[in-house]
């Protein structure tokens, strides 16, 4: 029995902790607001983000292999699967699914990481304006 | 004793153990939603405990793709490997940067002779995907933890 104890003891607190990861919940407004405020620091003349741009920025690789629809596909409001594992993703554009976009934590995760894989480097308050505002003119 | 003995045992089991033989795995929410969104969430016993702290030492390497973490996360995490990790030396995870696939025990279990007919997902020519990381390509129930033999695709003219 003391051999399994602490490990059982270990697996339930690791088990419970599993749920106190907190969300942080937020909108594409509000997301599109702080955005704008901070690409504003750098570029004071910017107006409002571009669905161009973003459409551009989403479907081009930027230097690399990969590009955004490597995985989203070609249209974001419908679902994709990973390039390598095949796994399901679920749409990207928000009217086709409300959750995206709706966790501060979990925007910010995703973008620091498929910003490394497909641009090498973070991506700009500026792109992930821009993105937002494409996949909000994408209808399921 | 006894009662203790089999309460921490259930707990183990509840806590993301293997019910042993029929090759269900619970998955923590916080597992599930983390390691299982590129990929199923391979379960934390079918690799040593060698291997999953290589794995988590390098997440911003990732097979190809930044896998970082959180801080808060990657702390949960690791300790659930750690304490969920197998102690099988058929389940080593080897080399710079381990994979579940190339453990002797996945190996074995993947030998053509034990896979009775069952093809392999196909891969498109020019694609960068790979057959053995699409565990629910076969494995209908994988994101659930489920790889046992009642929940494989049938296979096409065959039970």
């Amino acid at each position: 029995m003391n051999r399994f104890r602490p490990l059982a003891i270990g697996a339930a607190l690791a088990f419970l902790a599993g749920s106190t990861l907190a969300a942080s919940p937020t909108s594409p407004a509000e997301l599109q607001a702080a955005w704008l405020a901070e690409a504003r620091q750098s570029n004071p003349a910017l107006r409002a983000f571009s669905a161009e741009r973003g459409r551009s920025f989403f479907s081009t690789a930027h230097g690399g292999d990969w590009s955004c629809a490597s995985c989203h596909t070609n249209n974001p409001g419908q679902g994709g699967a990973h390039a390598v594992t095949r796994k399901l993703i679920e749409p990207l554009s928000p009217a086709a699914n409300p959750r995206r976009f709706s966790d501060v934590a979990k925007v910010d995760k995703w973008f620091g990481r498929n910003c490394k894989d497909v641009l090498g480097r973070a991506c700009t308050p500026e792109e992930k304006g821009d993105l937002l505002a494409y996949l909000l003119t994408v209808k399921p | 004793m006894k009662t203790l003995q089999s309460l921490s045992l259930a707990t183990l089991l509840l806590a993301g153990g293997a019910w042993a033989g029929d090759h269900r795995y619970a998955l923590s929410p916080t597992y599930a939603a983390e390691c299982g969104s590129c990929h199923v969430a391979y379960p934390p016993a079918l690799m040593d405990a060698a291997g999953w702290k290589v794995t988590l030492q390098q997440l911003e390497r990732h097979f190809g793709s930044d896998a970082s973490l959180e801080p808060q996360a990657q702390r949960e995490i690791a300790s659930l490997l750690q304490a969920q990790a197998s102690t099988r030396s058929v389940h080593e995870g080897k080399g710079a940067a381990p994979r579940l696939t190339t453990t002797a025990w996945f190996q074995r279990k993947h030998r053509p002779e034990e896979l009775h007919g069952y093809p392999l997902p196909a891969v498109p020519a020019g694609s960068k995907a790979t057959p053995m990381a699409q565990c629910q390509a076969c494995h209908r129930r994988a994101e659930q933890g489920d790889f046992g033999e009642g929940s494989l695709k049938p296979v096409s003219g065959r039970r």
